[in-house]
């Protein structure tokens, strides 16, 4: 049992996007905990991610680990569905690049460190428009909304989805975090963000302060 | 032994090979009809010997072209020099980059530009440092500073060796004025290791005394030499690049001739450091366009023609008295330039304000200037697997290359990051700090002088080189230099 976690682990740290499935497959077959399975998954990515923030790994280290994830973790989540179980995570985060913008390369960096942290990650893609952000909230009921959008002129679109909340009556139900190139303290505040980052380990930094972690 | 970087494309150049018969042809009629002056008589009769023609009273020879030809011909087109710590090694010649020390005669404050006498914590603190930077890979002689505090300056050559053998395992150059190679040979055998001998022509044209015992003494000792004429264009040698290039070909085989006729065989690298003169004040005028233009010259006749492998010192100093954007605009332009017209080693790190003054904090930031600089002589390699068709195909218009397995793999092989140069976001820098890359040099420097210890001498060797410091003083204060 110990063996396959480790197993598990190794995978993350070593970056072996192609084994992973079938070592999470593994992992139920042996009758593994899932939730243990689920546990070391995290633990890896967790270190990963402290390697990241402290210079060691780079952001393609962080995002191939994070591919070991998504290979690995349906399997076990499937497993802990099965068994009626359910994980614990810091927070949950639905996110996306807004409608008009196909941008994804820093959506799909926050969304990693976000799960590296301990977040649940809701990731709704690029070109995402306000209803389907709205329809998110009401549905998965996320403790945070982060938006992404790379271009000037897509950059107001956060501020259609902050206005629709608001309109929905959602808007105090979530905490809403704001980034991108064209993007700035002062263009989040003026829209009414809760927070703003400008960098994605700076959009973890803001998610666990807006909810009080650590 | 150590890497150094492969230049992996065939160096630039910007003579035709007109241009290039033209300057060596020039520099062999120098040598043959005015000549070139030994101020010994021990080299006088080795030449002599050889087949130049040789008069006595002037103290001039006058070199006939076949013994330069041969002489070119019996220099090897690589050469090791031995370190201290075996791995630390070096071999010249052919594609390979290395980096040296710079120096200069006194500290430099960061803050002020005051210049002070080192202190012999200052020296050897900045030793270290430049021991544990990867992209030092030898040290020049009186490194880094030439004067040192308490220290007789007879005696500074033989103190500064002594400390880069106690404080650095890398290879070290050796120096020539009043007798230090003596001792430098002594120190360097006493550690184990070899010396690169020094050999410096004064132009125009010229070889001192000092400078020929220095040769026939490092010769004997089984060292390569390192050779040299500084000069000044405009002064000591002609205003312009190809006037420059051939009486600067012509001082540097000279002393190629002399060292040959006494060690055939023996390794040489060519230094290049001839610098324009600031015709407003007759100072040494650094990083001009002139000296960029005269070191591509020199580096493509002496690697394309003569396979003798050269360094660069253009790229060592700036005329400005701080650590700020115009020693990177004076001594960048010129370093890459060497790098690649195909020097075989440049001179880069720590030196500022002319000659007069180093601090290690700026080798601490050249460090990072010459890896880049060493990242792009390597190239990149065109094959299928970097050119990956099939990942372009997998990513196709909707995903990105960051996920890629292969973009894990090979980024860094292509590229290098600065270890301290600001990277961050405007947010982030913003509401940091806020550190120049001269405060992060200075915190990396710290760092490096908390956690790098070299390997020490041992007991033999540290007792060895106390003794040969000691004869040393002794001989100097007998000759009344003390």
């Amino acid at each position: 049992m110990e063996d396959i976690l480790e197993e598990l682990k190794r995978a993350v740290l070593e970056f072996d996007v192609d084994n992973a499935h079938d070592i999470a497959a593994k992992a139920v077959q042996q009758g593994v905990d899932p939730l243990q399975a689920a546990k070391a998954l995290t633990e890896a990515i967790r270190i990963v991610g402290e390697k990241f923030g402290s210079g060691e790994l780079f952001l393609p280290d962080l995002v191939c680990a994070s591919e070991v994830l998504k290979k690995a973790f349906p399997v076990i989540n499937e497993e802990i569905e099965k068994k009626g179980k359910k994980q614990e995570s810091l927070g949950k985060v639905v996110l996306g690049t807004v409608f008009g913008d196909i941008h994804s390369i820093g959506k799909g960096m926050v969304s990693t460190l976000l799960y590296a942290s301990g977040f649940e990650v809701i990731d709704l893609g690029v070109n995402v428009k306000s209803e389907v952000f709205l329809d998110a909230v009401k549905k998965d009921n996320p403790d945070i909304v982060a938006m992404s959008a790379l271009l000037t002129t897509t950059a107001n679109e956060q501020k259609n989805v902050i206005e629709g909340l608001k309109k929905a009556g959602l808007r105090k139900k979530v905490k809403v975090i704001v980034g991108g190139s064209p993007i700035n303290q002062e263009f989040a505040d003026s829209i009414g963000a809760d927070g703003y980052g400008a960098t994605a380990p700076e959009g973890v930094k803001v998610a666990k302060k807006l909810l009080e972690i650590d | 032994m150590q890497k150094g970087f492969k230049r992996n494309f065939d160096p630039i150049e910007i003579l035709n090979s007109s241009q290039v018969e033209q300057i060596h042809s020039g520099t062999l009629h120098v040598l043959e009809d005015v000549g070139f002056k030994f101020d010994s008589q021990k080299a006088l009769k080795v030449l002599e010997k050889r087949g130049c023609k040789v008069d006595h009273d002037t103290r001039i020879a006058k070199i006939p072209p076949y013994i330069v030809e041969e002489c070119i011909a019996s220099t090897p087109s690589s050469f090791m020099v031995q370190a201290r710590d075996k791995d630390k090694s070096v071999r010249f010649g052919a594609n390979t980059l290395y980096f040296m020390n710079s120096a200069g005669a006194r500290y430099s404050d960061v803050k002020t530009g005051k210049v002070t006498m080192p202190t012999i914590q200052q020296n050897n603190e900045a030793v270290i440092v430049s021991d544990a930077l990867d992209s030092v890979n030898v040290f020049p002689s009186y490194t880094p500073y030439f004067e040192l505090e308490g220290v007789p300056p007879v005696m500074s050559c033989p103190v500064s060796c002594a400390q880069r053998m106690r404080y650095s395992t890398k290879p070290s150059r050796g120096a020539q004025p009043t007798d230090t190679f003596i001792w430098e040979t002594k120190l360097a055998q006493a550690a184990g290791a070899q010396l690169l001998g020094c050999v410096e022509g004064a132009a125009p044209l010229s070889l001192s005394e000092d400078a020929c015992n220095a040769a026939f003494y490092y010769l004997d000792a089984g060292f390569p030499i390192y050779i040299a004429s500084g000069s000044i264009m405009g002064g000591s040698h002609p205003i312009t690049v190809a006037g420059a290039s051939v009486s600067h070909n012509a001082e540097l085989l000279a002393i190629v001739v002399l060292l040959q006729s006494v060690s055939p065989g023996c390794g040489i690298i060519a230094n290049n450091f001839v610098t324009a003169m600031n015709m407003a004040t007759g100072d040494l005028n650094f990083g001009t366009a002139a000296v960029a233009l005269h070191q591509m010259a020199y580096n493509q006749v002496w690697h394309s023609l003569y396979k003798i492998p050269v360094n660069n010192t253009g790229s060592a100093f700036s005329n400005s008295k701080k650590i700020d954007y115009q020693v990177a605009a004076e001594k960048l332009p010129l370093a890459l330039c060497s790098a690649l017209s195909g020097a075989n080693m440049i001179v880069l790190h720590g030196g500022v304000t002319g000659e007069l003054a180093y601090n290690p904090v700026l080798a601490v930031i050249d460090d990072d200037v010459a890896n880049s600089i060493g990242r792009i002589v390597e190239g990149f390699e065109v094959s299928e697997g970097t050119i990956g068709l099939d990942v372009i195909a997998k990513v196709g218009s909707s995903g990105t290359f960051l996920s890629a397995p292969e973009t894990r793999r090979l980024w860094k092989d292509e590229d290098f990051m600065p270890k301290i140069y600001d990277k961050t976001s405007y947010q982030e820098w913003w509401e940091g700090d806020k550190k120049t890359v001269i405060e992060k040099a200075e915190d990396r420097m710290q760092e490096i002088l908390a956690s790098h210890k070299p390997e020490p001498l041992t007991g033999d060797q540290e007792n060895e080189v106390q003794k040969i410091l000691d004869e040393a003083t002794g001989y100097y204060k007998e000759k009344g230099l003390i």
